[in-house]
């Protein structure tokens, strides 16, 4: 348990969410692959968690793993899930189906492969209220009409009998929102929300996203590979990299006193608007590692800018950092080591 | 055949050469790209709807023009218009002195050569069961470009320009490669033909951040070594503006604005320019106060709105942009935008988050010179 620092705000009587070094591994042709390795994070009620990452950190089956979504053949979990303090990893589908929807909920990046194509808007959207609330085909049509209204679609009425593909993807996601949102949650894991929607649109969603979760007290896992989108909207960070936690942090403590070199080559390589035109882009080279082939060490160090023989032979922890809640695996640091001593001394500190 | 020498700063045209349009003046050298009034109609159902309605500019040999705009504002069409896959139906579209809405056949595929494109799906723009040498080479084979010995050498030395080795990398198939990786290759594509103009088509979008970093350095590293011209379209603000000397933005198949990138971004003059600016993400958990962002969507190009066609979702709009459609005009060198009601300077220092660095030149000038 050492390398799982504990923020002692985030302590009291039992979080709403509790992952404990969760794994998620697939059985492939080319041998065993770990999607999710040793991942740990709490996450209280109200509070908004960002997972970031490149593709194929994990963060989607990460994302997926929690809701249970993720079952079969050639699947293997280990770890703990414990949602509202009850433990649902490997939960039977009886047990996930009472919490689908109900109290834990999921909105997807391609909201036109979500939602069935052949059934009306409004069907989907009363479908889980008849199924988890007791209310009546009259009372589940008002309530979806008021949820459609609550995420900005205009003329409810008439798209209540709308099928999916007469709607643009703005709209799509917002009927995503509102059945997610039907049966009011305490858990909404949204799966790269924005990502394929125009700027206006994005911030349209975030906005209402940010607006419904405040009002409902609803607590959200919002996974997306862009710093931009995470940086204003959450109140802690998890950066993914093959399948590891490296860095994990309250927002504002990330972008001030960030650790991880692999959080730091991220923002780097993002173009940003305050900088001038033909600007540089601190591009990371070469790209993510095949989760089949992991490199010893570090999976970082082959592409870390910092990277030193020890990191090419031993995995860094997790370990915390002097700011609370902030935790990092690296053996050097940005701005020196705050945490406890490597196991073996580095060759030179920077 | 022409024997009369060039007659440097007269603006009247001799003989078959194009002259200077009125967008330059004539002391300014012919624009390499020159978009007038370019018109695509399409067909849908019995309706039509006009996805580039009326779009001029012009790109100067050697520069990035950037095109933004949301989805379905026609910015891809106008790409796809200027190397005639999407034919317009108004409007010329003139290449190096060469008007290619007058030409077609082997006349239009000759006069194009030296126009390349790159699409957003960097595998789906690649044929699957070909090997990466042999799709790269293709262009040099179709133009019987040089011996066989002679476009080896170009392909070898294109694939290692992308930044790809040409010995592992040629024997191979496009699945066995990234996206990044693949667009790469389209790119080494485009340029095996020493194309002048490069039109970039979301070349980025599906790409992860990581990866779209390498790809932008990559085209202003070839665009310096090739002497390349770029027409770069995007939905991303924060990309178009890191790889563009001037910035046009695109809404429903009209234009907007069109400034220099930095111009643009620092002091927008249209509503939607701010608008589109105020909805941006920044990676800064400090920029937390923003203007509330747009409402709604675009409405259907099937039937736009008269006038003005952002008079829908404008805060500033009035009665005269119901009535009357803005004209593209210039309210500072180089920077001209289609607005009755143009924000003012002191409208702008609020509009974007952009330091101020270096006093402006272009932004100074807000005395409007209407028509």
């Amino acid at each position: 348990m050492s390398s799982f620092p504990t923020d002692p705000s985030l302590q009291g009587d039992v979080p709403l969410l509790d992952v404990r070094e969760l794994c998620t591994s697939f059985s492939t042709q080319r041998g065993r692959l770990q999607a999710v390795d040793q991942v740990s994070f709490q996450l209280e009620q109200g509070q908004t968690l960002g997972v970031v990452g490149e593709s194929g950190s994990g963060k989607t089956v990460l994302a997926r793993t929690i809701m249970g979504l993720l079952s079969g053949g050639g699947i293997e979990h280990s770890g703990s899930v414990r949602f509202e303090g009850q433990e649902i990893l490997g939960a039977s589908n009886a047990v996930l189906r009472k919490l689908w929807g109900a109290r834990m909920a999921m909105i997807f990046q391609d909201p036109m492969t979500a939602l069935n194509p052949v059934m009306r808007i409004g069907r989907q959207i009363t479908e889980s209220l008849r199924l988890h609330l007791d209310v009546d085909r009259a009372e589940a049509r008002a309530i979806a009409l008021s949820l459609l209204t609550q995420v900005g679609i205009p003329s409810p009425e008439e798209r209540f009998k709308s099928h999916p593909g007469e709607l643009s993807g703005g709209m799509r996601q917002r009927v995503m929102i509102a059945i997610a949102l039907a049966c009011s949650p305490r858990l909404l894991l949204a799966d790269e929300p924005t990502t394929g929607l125009d700027v206006t649109v994005q911030a349209q969603i975030l906005d209402l996203l940010a607006s419904l979760q405040e009002e409902r007290n609803m607590a959200m896992i919002l996974v997306t590979h862009d710093l931009g989108v995470v940086a204003t909207r959450t109140d802690q960070i998890i950066v993914m990299y093959a399948g590891r936690i490296v860095e994990r942090a309250p927002t504002a403590a990330l972008f001030s006193s960030m650790a991880m070199p692999y959080t730091e080559a991220l923002l780097g390589s993002t173009p940003r608007l305050s900088n001038p035109s033909h600007t540089r882009l601190a591009a990371i080279a070469g790209r993510p590692p095949d989760l089949a082939a992991l490199p010893s060490g570090c999976s970082f160090s082959p592409r870390c800018r910092y990277a030193q023989d020890l990191c090419r032979r031993q995995a860094p922890p997790l370990v915390a950092a002097e700011t609370p809640g902030h935790a990092y695996a690296c053996w050097f640091p940005l701005g020196g080591r705050v945490g406890p001593a490597p196991t073996e001394t580095p060759v030179s500190v920077r | 055949m022409n024997a009369y020498p060039p007659q440097a700063g007269m603006g009247v045209g001799v003989g078959s050469v194009v002259g200077p349009t009125s967008h330059y003046a004539s002391s300014e050298e012919r624009p390499l790209l020159q978009v007038q009034d370019l018109r695509v109609d399409f067909r849908r159902g019995r309706s039509r709807v006009q996805a580039v309605a009326g779009v001029s500019f012009a790109i100067r040999a050697g520069e990035t023009l950037g095109l933004v705009g949301e989805s379905g504002c026609g910015k891809s069409t106008t790409g796809r218009a200027i190397v005639q896959v999407a034919r317009p139906t108004g409007g010329s579209i003139t290449f190096d002195g060469v008007d290619l809405t007058s030409l077609s056949g082997s006349r239009l595929r000759r006069a194009r050569v030296g126009i390349q494109m790159i699409f957003q799906d960097p595998i789906s723009s690649l044929n699957p069961r070909r090997r990466v040498r042999d799709i790269v080479a293709e262009p040099l084979d179709i133009w019987k470009k040089g011996a066989k010995a002679e476009r080896d050498a170009v392909v070898t030395s294109m694939l290692e320009a992308v930044g790809l080795s040409a010995e592992v990398a040629g024997p191979r198939r496009p699945r066995e490669f990234s996206g990044g990786q693949c667009q790469r290759i389209s790119i080494a594509r485009a340029l095996v033909m020493e194309p002048r103009l490069l039109i970039c088509d979301e070349v980025v979008s599906a790409l992860d951040v990581s990866v779209q970093a390498q790809i932008l350095n990559l085209l202003e590293d070839l665009k310096a070594r090739y002497g390349l011209t770029l027409l770069f379209i995007a939905h991303d603000l924060a990309v178009v503006k890191n790889i563009s000397d001037r910035v046009a933005v695109m809404y429903l198949g009209k234009l907007c604005e069109i400034a220099s990138a930095d111009t643009l971004y620092r002091s927008p003059a249209h509503h939607y320019t701010q608008a589109l600016l105020s909805s941006a993400v920044e990676p800064d958990p400090s920029a937390t106060e923003r203007p509330p962002a747009l409402q709604g969507e675009p409405p259907s190009p099937i039937h736009p709105p008269s006038g003005c066609r952002f008079r829908t979702r404008c805060p500033r709009a009035a009665a005269r942009c119901a009535a009357e459609e803005p004209a593209m005009r210039e309210i500072a060198p180089g920077h001209a935008v289609a607005c009755h009601f143009p924000l003012s300077t002191s409208d702008q220092s609020q509009a974007s988050g952009a330091t101020a660095a270096g006093a402006t030149a272009a932004g100074a000038a807000p005395s409007v010179s209407p028509g």
